[in-house]
């Protein structure tokens, strides 16, 4: 049994980073020049960290707060990243027009949706190592693979464009020109880019996110009926009064805010990003349940930020981002009002380096190019060129004079629920697929919840159809 | 022929014919002058402070079989074979997105041309 001692002298003493080509030079590799590449080095970097936390916290519950610490992201990532600015202004909505009530605990049933769908990705990613629109691809065929990443690249897009409005708003409170803070958002996005290593990349947006936290100050100065909180989390009342269409299209928005394409693919090819492997599954699910937690306890205090509004009969129909802000500045207080400004810049930004993300993540995956934040620029230029471009189209669309970016705004949520179940459909293929899940396949009440998260989805879009078509049937 | 993920997912080292042009396991992605019959385990190190990943059989060796970028690079899962119901629903899908969008873009001119 000399293994060890050859392991010993393979692993010992070594300080500098290591890279392709120290691998490639070393005596004992020089066939591996195109086998094992600078991805696989920084991956298995992460893995390195990943197995000597489990070692280290193997008598502990759940491997110890290391490995934890290490394992944790795209969950997070994911669900902060749709708490943006478009699902930040579905909820102040919310609660400036309907105040504490149903919304409250239908936020909750929403972000249980997405934790439901979301954990889903994470086996998939985890168990196949391959991302979403590639699975699509190998799987159904390039007639599907291509109507899915159209649905993609069309929704990422128009939401992409909604971020930088809200980087644009949430900093114009403040004076900032619009020229300027969109052009720093995309320094921002460069910069979490550049570093060449997914490892950093993750914990500079998980550090941007978390000030997703933001709107917790902003609702606490708002001053929230905690007992009217109790009574609507347990009630489900008062139950929204007024047009049913208007009703009906904020709840339509609101699961736009939650459950949406891009955090499927985004998730899933994050996960084989990060290296998860089968035995990290648990610890996914732990991160994508801590993210759903983060994002509706944020959520919930979006919506009671909101809520002076709605006691004192500003109509908020037709506010967008900073508007909401001014608007509470009288009743909050200029440091909350400062505190939800800066919450919808934070919500801008974080979504818009993910859904880029997420958009290059699939370009890369169907182009069959590199596509992994572990490879340097040369190495995987068009997946960080789709990155870059288009976040820099959608913030250049910002900045066009008289475009219409309301039409951007108004149809984003409400285009992510429709484009939902197909993807879910996808996805619900794919999990169930034992030949690609092996023994993660999905269990009996894993499919009643996905079924059911479908079905509700398609029955949400088809009452927002019927009501669009007979408006008078729902008093519209 | 897909490959049966169950049968390597627990070791992590196994692919199946569906890889027929994939080394069949992880040792046969070293080279020649590398004893394919040493495997490469680096768990009885993960008590050390400081890894080097200079050799290629350490990296290897830390990533599943289908993790390594060449392997992805040369498999990919085969075609499902869609039964017919599951061709109806994903047309059925198909169809529901392209009426929705039609609706919504209605929706969405009502809107504007209100406002104004």
């Amino acid at each position: 049994m000399d293994a060890p001692d050859k392991n010993s002298s393979l692993l010992a003493g070594q300080t500098a980073h290591p890279t392709t080509e120290s691998a490639v030079a070393s005596a004992a590799a020089p066939e591996l020049i195109g086998l094992v590449t600078h991805e696989d080095v920084d991956r298995a970097r992460d893995r390195w960290e990943v197995a000597r936390a489990r070692w280290k916290g193997r008598s502990k519950k759940f491997g110890g707060f290391r490995l934890l610490w290490l394992l944790v992201g795209p969950g997070v990532l994911v669900f902060l990243g749709e708490n943006d600015a478009p699902s930040m202004l579905s909820y102040s909505a919310d609660g400036s027009r309907y105040g504490v009530g149903f919304f409250i605990p239908f936020v909750i049933l929403t972000f249980i949706m997405g934790f439901i769908v979301q954990e889903m990705t994470v086996r998939l990613g985890a168990v196949t190592h391959r991302g979403h629109a590639e699975l699509i691809f190998d799987r159904f065929g390039k007639f599907w693979g291509f109507f899915s990443m159209g649905d993609l690249i069309f929704g990422n897009f128009l939401t992409l464009v909604t971020e930088f409005i809200g980087v644009r708003a949430g900093l114009g409170f403040f004076g900032v020109r619009p020229a300027i803070a969109v052009g720093g958002a995309l320094v921002i996005v460069v910069a979490a880019i550049t570093t060449g290593r997914y490892w950093t990349w993750e914990r500079i947006t998980l550090s941007l996110a978390i000030f997703n936290g933001l709107f917790i100050p902003a609702a606490i100065l708002a001053r929230p009926d905690w007992h009217a909180v109790g009574h609507a989390m347990l009630t489900w009342m008062p139950f929204p009064g007024g047009s049913r269409y208007e009703i009906l299209l904020l709840i339509l928005a609101t699961i736009g805010a939650t459950v949406t394409p891009w955090m499927l693919f985004f998730q899933q090819s994050a996960v084989v990003d990060k290296g998860m492997q089968p035995r990290d599954i648990n610890a996914g699910r732990f991160d994508t349940l801590l993210g759903a937690v983060l994002a509706t306890v944020f959520a919930i205090a979006a919506i009671l930020a909101t809520v002076p509004l709605f006691h004192h009969g500003i109509n908020a129909a037709n506010f967008q981002y900073a508007q909401f802000a001014e608007a509470l500045e009288p009743l909050i207080g200029h440091t909350g009002a400062a505190l939800f400004a800066l919450g919808i810049f934070e919500a801008g930004i974080v979504a818009a380096i993910a859904i880029s993300t997420s958009s290059a993540y699939a370009f890369g995956e169907v182009m069959q190019t590199g596509h992994s934040l572990n490879r340097p620029l040369r190495e995987a230029w068009p997946f960080y060129l789709t990155l870059f471009g288009s976040a820099c189209a959608a913030a250049a669309l910002v900045l066009i004079p008289r475009f219409p970016l309301e039409f951007v705004v108004l149809t984003v949520n409400v285009i992510a629920v429709l484009a939902m179940p197909p993807a879910l459909a996808f996805l619900l293929l794919l999990v169930n697929d034992p030949e690609v899940m092996g023994e993660h396949v999905n269990g009996f009440w894993a499919n009643v919840a996905g079924v059911t998260v479908t079905v509700l989805l398609i029955i949400a879009g088809l009452g927002f159809g019927l009501a669009t078509v007979f408006p008078k049937w729902l008093g519209g | 022929m897909v490959r049966s993920k169950a049968a390597w997912c627990s070791g992590g080292t196994k692919l199946d014919s569906h890889y027929a042009d994939v080394p069949k396991s992880r040792s046969a992605l070293a080279p020649l002058d590398v004893p394919r019959d040493v495997p490469v385990d680096v768990s009885a190190d993960v008590k050390s402070e400081q890894l080097s990943l200079r050799d290629p059989r350490a990296v290897l060796s830390l990533l599943e079989a289908d993790q390594v970028v060449a392997a992805k690079r040369r498999t990919h899962f085969g075609r499902q074979h869609l039964s017919f119901g599951t061709k109806a629903l994903l047309w059925g899908l198909r169809i529901y997105v392209v009426a929705m969008l039609v609706i919504v873009l209605i929706s969405v001119y009502q809107a504007i041309h209100a406002a104004r």
